[in-house]
Order: C-alpha cells, then structure tokens, then sequence
C-alpha cells in the first residue's frame, strides 16, 4: 500500500487550483470557436452549416470530455456542472446539425453509416444529460462523452455529403427501424458505462481495471499489427481517391493498399507499450510481488506517451501524402479520411488508457460522487429493460421492411444475424438476472459484453462482414 | 436413480426444463450463427469465390460439417429445435406456481405475512371500520380498485394493480415459439423464386432458388418498366406495371416499385431487378412519301406496319455498333450507340420488294430505289427486362403476430408492475389499534415506493379529515377503540 501511495504522489501532476482547468478548458473552446469563426469568415459561407455545427458539437463535447477527466485528476466537484453545462450545449450544436440536415436533405438522417453516427452521438448525449439528471449518475459522461468525442471525429472522415435514397430506403420503415435502432444502442452505450461505474464503486480492485484497460488496449495494436504491419515494418494503408472521395478499388471489394514505409515499427513499439502494463502485472501476480504494480501504472503512462507519438506520426504521415502500393506501380495517394477505424481504434485506446488512470489517481473522489453500488446496479439493469424492447422492435421493424424489400423477412444476412446474437446477449442478461438472481460484478460483466456485441454489430459487421445491409 | 427405461423421458424433461441446459443451447446458437457470419455462405457466396477463399481440404471440410450452409444445416436446425422445446418445457414447469399465484392472488394478513412484508407502515386510528372506510376512500380517488376482505378476524382492505403482468413471460415465450413456428411453415411450404419479364411478356414459371421451375396458376404480364434517376445518375426509382392474368382474364394490375410489391394468391412479386436485354424494343421513324407529308411510324422487329393501302414496311435487321466493308454492313460491337437498321419496303400491288439501309449516324434519309418513300431516324428504345422476385410464405403472419405479441408481452412485462396493497386495522406491538398498511411490487421498487407514500399519505389526509369531522373531543381515546376491537 505505502509503495503504492508513493507511486500516486509521483505521477499526480501538481493539485491545479479550482478554477485552473475550468479557465483552461474555456480558453481552449473559445479559441477554436475563434479560430473556426475566422475559417468561415475567410471562406465564406454559411455559419450555421451542418458541418460548423458539428464542429461546435465536438469542441464542446471535447471540452465536457476534458473537465470530466479534469474532475478525475483533481477531484474539484464544480467542474461536473461545467462539464454537464458544455455537454448541453454541445448536445444543442448537435441537434442543429441533425435539423439542418434533416432540413436539406428532406428525410431524416438515417441513410448511411456518417448519418448513423450522427443521430447515435446525439442520442448517447441525450441520455448522458438524462442519467445525470434523472438517475445522478454525475460523472457518467467521463465515459460517453469521449465515446461521443470518437465518434464525431470518425464522422469528420467519413463520407458526409447527403446522397438521395437509393430506392431499397425509400420507406417509413427505414424511419421506425433506425431510430430505433439508435434509441436501443444508445440505452446499450449507457448500461456499459453504468455496469463500469458500478464496477468502480463495488471496489473492484483497480488491478482488474488495469488488466482490462491494457488488454482492451494492446488488443487494438495486435488487430492493427496482425492486418496491417507489412514486411520491413511499413504500415499498409488504404488508398484514397481525392476527386471521388473514396478508397481505391482494384475490384469489386477489392481495395487497394499503399505501404507507409517504417511506420510498422513505431504500431510495434506501441503495442509492446500495451502490453507491458498487462505483462508485469501477471510477472507479480506469479511471482506475489506486489512491488512490480506500481511499475505497471508507470507503464500505463508510458503506454499513453507512446499512443500519442503513433497517433501523431501516423496523421503526420498519411495525411495527404503518396506511398507505393505492393499490388500495383506508381504512387497512390493517401488520406486520414481513408482510415476511420484505424483512426477510431487508436483514438479508443488512448481514451481508455486516460479513463485508468483518471481512477487510478481519484478513485475515492469518483466513488464519493457517484450513486451507490446497489443504485448504479438496478439502474443498469433498468437501461437494459429499456433497451431490450428497443432491440426487439427495431429487429422486428427490420424484418418487416425486409419483407417488404428483398421478399423475405429473415435471410441470416450478417447484419440480421449479428442483431440476434446481440439479442440474445441481453435475453441471456435478463433470463439470469431476474431468474437465477445474478446480481453485481457478473451482471455488470454481461452488461460490458453486451455492448461490446453492439459495437461489433453496428460497426465491425458493416466493415467486416458485408452482406445484404450494406448500406450502414 | 436406476437407469431404468421408464426414467429416461423424465430425465430429458429434467435436463431441458433446466434453465442452465437452456442457457447452454443458446450460446451453442450464438456461436454457430456467429461461425454463419465469418465463414463464406454457400447460397449467397458463389462457387468461384469459395474456391478462391479456402484451400480445398479447408472447403471440404467445411462443406462436410455444412459450416458453408450453417443456417440451413440439420444440426442447426436441431439446435433451434432444442432450444424450442427448453423454452416450452421451462415454461410447462413453472407455469403451475406462476398460475396458482395468479388465480388465487394472497389476500390474507396474518401476522406472520405482516411482519415478512418490505414496504409497511401503521396508522394511529380510533375506530377500525372508520379507518377502513377512510383508507377505502383514499384508494378510490388514487383509483385503486378495492376489495374487502371479510374471511378473517381482523377487517381488511386488498387491492392490486396489473396482476396480470405475472404472466407476461409466458406470452413473451409463447410469442417466440410463434414466430419460431412461422418459421417452420415457410420452411417447409415456403418457397423463393425469380421470375423475368420484358415488355408485354406474360409468364407462369418462376425459377426456383435450386434450379428448378415451378408453374403458378395464374401469370403475370409485364406491360412496361423503367427506372428514373436522380441528376446525379444514380438510381431513384424501378418500377413495372404488372398485371395478374388467370384463365385469359385480367384480374388485377398494379405498378410495383421497390418497396412496394404486388400480392396474389399468397404470393408477392418483387421488383427486385431492372436492365437491358440489349434487344430493339422499338424503332421511331418519319415515313416521308414522294408527295405529300411524311407521318411517324413505329416499328418492331419483323411487325410489318402499313404505309398505306399498297405499301408495308418492316424493320427486318438491326446493329448495335456497324462498320462497312467491301459493301457489307457488319456488327462492331453490342453497343447501341451507332446502329444501323435494315428496312423492307414491300408493295403488293406492284410486288416490288425493297430491302434498304438506314443509317442514323450519317443523318440522312434512306430512300430506295423502288419506293416512294423516305425513311428519317427520329429515336429508338432498347428493350428492357423487369427481374422480379417471387416469395410465397404462409408462416409469414404467424410471425408478425408473434412480435405484435412479443412487444404487448415485453412492454406489460417490463413497465407494468404487479403492486398490491394489504391495509388493516390491528393492534400494533403496544396495543393502540393502527391502520396497518403494507405493499409490494415484483419490479421497480423506486417507483413502487413513491407510489406506496402516495398512498399513505392519501389515507393520512383522509383519515384526518374524518377525525376532524368526528370532533376533537374524542381524540384521546384510542384505547377505547381497541378494547372494541379485541
């Protein structure tokens, strides 16, 4: 314990004064609204387009984001109301760009993947003000609005022009199915963030959160590194073609790859930075060597420091640059644009990495804000019992419209058979919760897997396993 | 237990109406339909792309153990077959429990029951049946439906609320095996087809998704079809004017579009396709005469069309793409951007038979040497084909009924709540006689609570009220009361 408090007063940065981080983060949103304001002047333009508002949207999402965490580091109480202040004001920004292109477009914006994620980030907004108030969970957004910061960073690179409906979406079924959808998947974001919350305040030992924090993390370089890292330690890249605004096809699904020489070797070198935390925990625990612990959360420190440098070389070298691909001669043109999940995962990482040590330095100041263990408890299983019959209908409003559309209301589509999977998580959820009792850490647990699930089915099936809903 | 024959369907009763087996078999369904995700499916995947993917010792193998076809492989199907027969036996064996709780609700308040109740409060009260005539006033302006209770010593009041949201589990489950069984009928009945159609087509086979082809009583003409684009060029709308054509008859038309099919006899046509056949529909041209002015005419392949009483025309030959040599005219290529036409003028009066060219991209009129006419190119459509798909699933309403019932089941399940009241007029541990008040809830206790305060505070006010109306001169008499009572 005393090698452990040390360790804290080392890597605790100087305890800032109340208002420090509050003048900070404000300095921080007024200057790039400043800075965007001037871009628009400049350009022209319209200031309120969908794409300023966005920006605006993420700026304070960002700087809500940034006074959680600032509450976590400092354990000041005040800065969650600021936080939960900007969370509302981005919220408002995102409501606008959801109206105005909403407005423009003529439908809802419900039609691909960028439109998806824009309704999902204002319904987790939504429902993270709702905890709040509701439920006062206060710091809930520690977890949400970094997903949310993701999230609306993936859509700056994604494809965002509007597009007409391709005639399969012509339907109100599109409508009861995605906001659906949305509604369920965002209730699903929230239980995983109040499962961990519940897992901060039933002591679960911060030990556990490191493994899972660092595994969560070195899994994200190892995909990297596993489909990515060719030979002589280059980064393979999709290539990106600016007047299309799309990837490089050789073929139908066939995208091309560029080689970013060297750039290998740094994923290497952050992956064994993940690793190592999650290493030296397990060399102690083997060897009951309590002293290695307080060297792994340096080397989550460590980790961090490396992440950015990866992150900071790889949007250094890819952006707007040209590698040769191994498929065929000539130079190919590279994008950020063209790596969204690259991007999102090294992004993830980084912000699960600060989440761990956020607790590891306030873990007391978190639990004396948060509702007790037995609260966050019921209220994850409640967002569960709303988001289930959300799930349900949204499934059953898909199988309706596919009737309607392809002439058959099942067809074991990836996408459809991904949904029930995800359906079946959370049945298996409610069956052992209200009938064998489950309760707490194992429940918390399900809850955690059943939105990992979610993710998959809303993100990975789309990229990874394309089949009839290709459409988001 | 001896291993005796008799004991077996008990002990497979045993081990599927355990909810452990039940939760087994679907992570079992989980990881097979995840498998059916990542592992190439043979209907949707075609032959080539398989063989490319896989080695073939991984394809074999694959194939044997029907990972190419999970959903529609016997041990899948076994499997769902399982997990049906775990949720109905589940159910069987807890229906009887759940049935006697629902059917003979627990209105009795007898100590021990008092004192195990979660949510309880007491009362002060002077006179019990006023206590309870007060407590039954405040339930009926909450519009709580109120019983007493007459069959024990002490009078009392019982009321619940949405008892029958006990029971919604089982119409959740039962909406599963409905939809399951909706399933079941269209895999066996059901069938999936593809028809094509061009314009004023009229078919009575669809191709089945193995091959095979099946006649339909009735046949489906096509009378047009087109696809609108938006300026962009990408796709808006297809859509196929259809009509349904039985014993010559036409018995019902309809123009389906994407979303949209049409619906008879237990079959519904897709517009699920739309192309070229690379074909010539028609082919516009202004018939000019020698004197006089010219008309437009339209032509088809080999349909002679009248000129006038003596002279026809038919369009006998048409090139996609032509180039000429030596004097012949030959094809290019298939497509239609520099056709040629090959026109026979026929007259039967003086039985001249012209065979002619015309040829748009030089934009001149064709004229022969034996007619009187002159052909001009003014336009021409390319033939289209409509693809349409064709299902027949007569489990289909047994499944929307299933999730009509599934999501009246989850709702009643999740947000109605069985709450019940016990109010009654006893003794409390010190011997005053108190309105005793106790509830509970199966679920959401947060909002049961509130619920039960509101309650009590209704019967306090009322109570009050009452005491009020009988005068403050008898308020310090509550041991009176319980002597009355005991």
């Amino acid at each position: 314990m005393s090698t452990r408090a040390r360790v804290v007063q080392i890597e605790q940065p100087a305890a800032t004064g109340g208002n420090a981080l509050l003048v900070l983060v404000g300095l921080a949103v007024a200057f790039l609204l400043v800075v965007a304001l001037l871009g628009v002047a400049k350009g022209g333009g319209s200031l309120f387009s969908e794409s300023n508002l966005l920006y605006v949207a993420l700026v304070f999402y960002a700087g809500a984001g940034a006074l959680y965490m600032g509450f976590g580091v400092t354990g000041t109480a005040r800065y969650v109301t600021f936080a939960s202040t900007s969370t509302a004001i981005g919220l408002a920004a995102n409501t606008l760009a959801v109206a105005h292109r909403w407005y423009l477009s003529g439908r809802p914006p419900f039609a691909s993947i960028y439109e998806m994620l824009l309704s999902f980030v204002w319904a987790v907004a939504a429902l993270t003000l709702l905890a709040e108030k509701k439920f006062g969970v206060k710091i809930i957004g520690s977890i949400t609005m970094p997903l949310a910061v993701v999230c609306v960073i993936l859509m700056q690179l994604l494809p965002s022009e509007v597009r007409p409906l391709v005639p399969a979406l012509q339907s109100t079924w599109l409508h009861v199915h995605v906001t659906l959808a949305m509604l369920s998947y965002a209730a699903c974001a929230l239980s995983c963030a109040l499962a961990m919350m519940f897992l901060i305040q039933d002591d679960l030992k911060t030990e556990i959160f490191l493994v899972w924090t660092s595994a969560l993390v070195s899994a994200i370089y190892i995909g990297i590194i596993a489909t990515r890292f060719e030979r002589w330690g280059g980064l393979s890249v999709t290539g990106w073609n600016a007047s299309t605004k799309s990837d490089i096809f050789l073929g139908p699904g066939m995208r091309l790859f560029v080689t970013v020489p060297d750039l290998g070797w740094l994923f290497v070198l952050a992956t064994l930075g993940a690793i190592a935390p999650l290493a030296l925990y397990f060399v102690g625990r083997a060897k009951r060597d309590d002293s290695l612990l307080p060297i792994a959360n340096k080397a989550v420190f460590i980790s961090i420091l490396l992440q950015i440098v990866v992150l900071a070389a790889f949007a250094l070298r890819v952006r707007n640059a040209s590698y040769p691909s191994p498929d065929q001669e000539g130079l190919f043109p590279t994008s950020l644009a063209a790596s969204p999940f690259l991007l999102g995962g090294m992004i993830t990482g980084i912000f699960a990495s600060l989440l761990y040590l956020m607790l590891l330095w306030r873990r007391a100041d978190l639990q004396g804000l948060l509702p007790s263990a037995d609260t966050l408890d019921r209220v994850t299983y409640k967002t569960i019992c709303i988001a289930f019959p959300l799930l349900t209908g949204m499934i059953a409003a898909g199988a309706y419209w596919a009737n309607r559309t392809w002439g058959s209301y099942w067809s074991w589509d990836p996408k459809e058979t991904w949904a029930a999977i995800t359906w079946l998580v959370y049945a298996g959820y409610l069956h052992m919760r209200i009938t064998r009792g489950w309760r707490g850490r194992r429940a918390a647990y399900f809850a955690i897997l059943g939105f990992g699930v979610v993710i998959f089915t809303f993100l990975g099936v789309t990229y990874l396993l394309p089949g009839l809903h290709a459409y988001a | 237990m001896a291993f005796t024959v008799l004991s077996i369907p008990k002990r497979i009763h045993k081990t599927f109406a355990n909810l452990r087996t039940g939760v087994v078999l679907l992570i079992l369904v989980v990881i097979a339909s995840a498998l059916g995700t990542f592992i190439l499916q043979r209907p949707a995947t075609d032959a080539d792309k398989l063989t490319r993917a896989y080695s073939p010792t991984t394809l074999l193998w694959l194939d044997r153990l029907s990972l190419t076809d999970v959903f529609h492989a016997w041990w899948f199907m076994t499997l769902l077959a399982l997990v049906s027969l775990s949720i109905i036996l589940v159910s069987i064996d807890r229906f009887p429990n759940s049935w006697r709780f629902y059917a003979r609700p627990y209105r009795k308040t007898d100590s021990h029951f008092r004192s195990a109740l979660a949510s309880k409060v007491e009362l002060p009260i002077r006179d019990a049946e006023q206590g309870l005539n007060a407590a039954e006033r405040a339930l009926k302006k909450l519009r709580w439906p109120v019983e007493r209770i007459a069959y024990q010593k002490e009078p009392a009041l019982y009321c619940e609320r949405h008892r029958f949201s006990v029971m919604a589990v089982y119409v959740i489950h039962a909406s599963l095996l409905l939809i399951f069984c909706g399933g079941i009928i269209d895999g066996i009945f059901g069938y999936n087809g593809f028809m094509q159609l061009q314009r004023d087509q009229q078919v009575n086979q669809i191709e089945l998704r193995n091959g095979a082809k099946k006649t339909l009583p009735f046949s489906i003409k096509c009378y047009s079809a087109g696809q609108e684009n938006y300026a962009d060029g990408s796709p808006k709308k297809w859509w196929s004017r259809l009509a349904v054509i039985q014993d010559g008859k036409e018995i019902q038309t309809k123009e389906i579009v994407v979303n949209d099919p049409l619906v008879h006899g237990g079959l519904r046509f897709y517009q699920a396709s739309f192309g070229m056949t690379g074909n010539l529909d028609a082919l516009k041209l202004l018939a000019t005469p020698a004197s006089g002015s010219g008309r437009e005419i339209t032509l088809r392949m080999n349909e002679p069309v009248d000129l006038d009483a003596n002279t026809s025309v038919t369009l006998a030959e048409y090139i996609p793409d032509f180039f000429i040599r030596d004097n012949q005219v030959f094809k290019r290529s298939d497509n239609p951007d520099n056709p040629a036409f090959r026109l026979q003028v026929k007259n039967k009066a003086t039985g001249d038979d012209a065979k002619l060219w015309l040829f748009p991209a030089y934009g001149e009129a064709a004229e022969g040497q034996k007619t009187n006419y002159s052909f001009t190119y003014r336009d021409m459509q390319m033939g289209y084909f409509t693809g349409l798909e064709v299902s027949h699933e007569p489990g289909q309403w047994l499944v929307w009924a299933g999730c009509l019932l599934m999501g009246a089941g989850l709702f009643v399940a999740f947000y109605m709540v069985h709450m019940r009241l016990w109010i009654v007029a006893v003794p409390d541990a010190r011997g005053r006689l108190v309105l005793w008040i106790g509830g509970q809830a199966n679920k959401n206790r947060d909002r049961f609570d509130q619920k039960f305060n509101e309650v009590v505070d209704t019967i306090r006010t009322e109570l009050e009220k009452t005491s009020a109306a009988a005068g403050p001169a008898r308020k310090e008499q509550p041991n009176l009361t319980l002597v009355a009572v005991k």
